[in-house]
Order: C-alpha cells, then structure tokens, then sequence
C-alpha cells in the first residue's frame, strides 16, 4: 500500500512540526520500503535495522527542511536510507560477507507503473534507457545502485579494471541522461 | 532542463547517488554539495531520475520493536544534544543554593509540593548570531543534585529534559508545563526517562519569556484534559542568565 505523493508531503510537514503521530504514521507507511532497500545493500537484518532506525532520526530532524525541491517524498525518503545503507556498507566491507544476487533482471521485475501518467511515462522512459544499454554497463550500473557495491567490488565482479568501471559508469549516466531527457 | 544544462559533474553526482564512491569521495563530494547549488540540483535530477528502480525492491516488515528503538534513540538525542559546555554552574548560582526541596513522595497526593527552579536565558553557543535563545531551567532539590535540567531551544522548537534527581511516583507521569499569569497552562510534554525529548508546540517559544515552568504528577501519558489535573510537585521562576 502505497500514498499518494500529496499525503507522504503531508504527513512530513506535521512531522516538521513535531506531530509524532504523523511521524509514527509515515514511519508506518514507508519503513518496509526502506528496510527492503537497506537489506538489499548491507544483507544483515540487524545493520539493516539500524540503517533505518537512523533513517528515521534524520527525518524527524530533517523534515522541517524537506521541499518538493528534494525530490518526491519517497524519493526524498529512500535516498536517505541508500546513503546511510551505503556509507555503513562502505565502513564494514572486509567484515561482510557479499553473497552473489540471484540474477533476475532488475528492469524485469521493476514494478508496474502506478495512476500517475507522468509517473507512467518516466517508469517507462527509464525502463527503456536502460534496455538500451550495453548488457554489462546496464548490469554494473544496476548492480551499483540496488547492492551498493564499490567501484573496486564492481571490479571483481566484473573482472574489468578499477577504471574502465568508472568509465562505464559514466558513460551509462551520460547515455541515460540524453536518453530520458527526450522524454 | 535541457540536455546542454548539465552540471560538468553531472556524472559525479550520478555515481555518488547510485554510491559507488568510496568513503572518502562521498564526505567530499558532499562538502561540495553544501557550496555548490547547480551540484545538489543534479544529484536530486539523479535521484528522481532513477527513483522507479526502487520500485523493484521488495519491502520488507521491520520487527515491532524497530519503532520503539526509534522513540528510545528520539529521546536519546536530547541528551546528546546537551553539550558539557552547555551544564550549568550550579555552585556559581546563589538562588540555587537558596532553593528548598519539600518534594515528598508520601505527601504527592495530598497537594502540591514546590521545589525551587531558575531558569537561565543563555546566548546560542551553537550558531552566534541567531537571534533566538537557548533557555536552560535547573529544577534544582536542596541544593544538591538538580532534580530535573530542561532545555529549550526555541531555535530548534524543542524541549529537553534530563531528569537527573526527580522522582516520578508509581504508575505516575510527570508532565512539564509553562505558565504565564492569565493564561492557561500549555503542556511542554512529558518527563519519561532519564533523557526526554520533546517539540515546542507551535507558536509556544515566545511564550516562554516569564513564564513558570511547572511540573505535575499524571496519569501514565499525561494529562487527559489538556491542563494539570494532579498535584505540582516543582516549579520555578524564569530568571534571565545575562543580567
């Protein structure tokens, strides 16, 4: 179950405000989400706990700082777990344990767009841009963004140099950006 | 924005939204952020563009005491918001030294009881040239150790309280309450644990200027009626720090 963007915003602005009660709501409507996306990146359930517990410290501090300009509210919401999950994932590498992901296809099971056509039209742009890429440069970039992974694990698991990761990277970031600013 | 517009580290901010950096690049390219709007703008472009990948992520349920240790740590930060530098002087304070604690726990029902508290009006250390003030109030017991120290920072719009000497009776809250003379009581919030933090109700921070702090006993979570409805057990003038 999802809310709409204008609820999220809302429900952040009483937090601005100290309503706690809103505060346990939003927690209650977007905590799944996150801790899914912090599992994904540090794959311990505890650290994954705690990403989201600070998660949610910083929004409560921060939700009087939040606009629209910071993005949609969910948006605004999952980068602040991404960055915790991958700045804690980054500190514990050598004690982690990466276990290889189960290979399914991230564009193929993204989830079906939702009531808004804008939205519609941007899930499916993106999902296109994608489709256009290198099958490598799409799976490293991916990869990237969903496991958190280095540039130097990228390295390993694609068995390409430190550099020529970068330049991937890079290069799908500039293919995507041209492909979807068409849109 | 037009695909010509792009920031010159627009594949920067891209890599440090997807979080390939290492530590290091992070924190700078952070500091960087802070100085450089057109950067933030493209990283926020980045995080919207790439938003519908989050959708591919299966949520999963947080265990129940998630939330919990999500209100302990809320609370938790009032203490550590509390700098050393921040702890009054209790022994330069001679109306403190003055104070008399008749805080009975046997008596609680039959009244209210008083201890003597001041409450400093201290410049903001944090942010020099902030206008608003940080209030600190020791709610002080014979002298000895404070009972309660609360700080607000009307900057920030919180309370905070660290009860370092009072005693909450059985199954009892105490609540913390301004007053001002012809008005009606507003509740601060609640002294729960040995570090409470709470919000300044909205509007409230400049009603905090010679008001009375008050603390009363409640039922479990508070007052029900919106005013003290049990016995006061501490309360105090506001007295200006600087003179």
């Amino acid at each position: 179950m999802r809310l709409s963007t204008v609820d999220l915003s809302a429900l952040i602005g009483r937090t601005a405000r100290g309503d706690q009660a809103a505060f346990q709501e939003l927690y209650g409507q977007t905590s799944a989400k996150l801790l899914g996306i912090a599992l994904r990146i540090v794959k311990d359930r505890a650290v994954a706990e705690d990403v989201v517990q600070e998660a949610y410290l910083k929004v409560w501090q921060g939700a009087a700082s939040y606009s629209l300009e910071a993005g949609r509210p969910m948006t605004w919401l999952i980068s602040i777990a991404r960055y915790r999950a991958i700045d804690v994932v980054r500190a514990r590498r050598e004690t982690l344990a990466r276990t290889h992901e189960d290979g399914l296809d991230p564009v193929e099971t993204m989830a079906e767009p939702r009531d808004r056509e804008a939205e519609f039209i941007e899930r499916n742009r993106l999902s296109i841009c994608l489709g256009q890429l290198d099958e490598s440069q799409r799976r490293c970039f991916l990869e990237a963004y969903y496991d958190g992974y280095s540039r130097e694990e990228l390295s390993q698991r694609f068995a390409t140099p430190v550099n020529t990761i970068k330049t991937w990277l890079h290069r799908t970031a500039a293919a995507l950006r041209s492909c979807m600013g068409e849109a | 924005m037009s695909a010509d517009a792009f920031h010159p580290r627009d594949a920067e901010a891209a890599e440090y939204v997807i979080g390939t950096m290492d530590i290091a690049a992070r924190r700078t390219f952070e500091h960087d952020l802070t100085n450089d709007s057109a950067l933030l703008r493209s990283v926020r472009a980045w995080e919207a563009r790439l938003d519908p990948l989050a959708d591919a992520v299966a949520p999963v349920e947080p265990g129940a005491d998630l939330w919990s240790a999500i209100q302990r740590a809320m609370a938790g930060q009032g203490g550590a918001r509390e700098s050393g530098a921040e702890v009054v002087d209790f022994a330069r304070h001679a109306a403190l030294r003055r104070s008399r604690s008749i805080w009975r726990g046997a008596a609680l029902a039959s009244g209210a009881l008083a201890a003597m508290l001041a409450l400093y009006v201290a410049a903001d250390r944090v942010i020099p040239g902030l206008a608003q003030p940080t209030l600190v109030a020791v709610v002080n017991r014979s002298g000895e150790l404070p009972a309660l120290l609360v700080r607000i920072d009307a900057r920030a719009g919180l309370v905070q309280v660290r009860a370092l000497a009072a005693e909450t009776p059985p199954d009892r809250s105490l609540e913390l309450w301004s007053v001002r003379a012809g008005e009606a009581p507003r509740s601060l919030g609640l002294v729960e644990t040995s570090v409470t933090r709470a919000v300044l109700p909205a509007g409230s921070a400049s009603l905090l200027q010679n008001a009375t702090i008050a603390v009363s006993v409640e039922p479990p979570g508070g007052s029900r009626t919106g005013l003290p409805t049990g016995p006061v057990v501490y309360t105090g003038k506001l007295v200006s720090e600087t003179p």
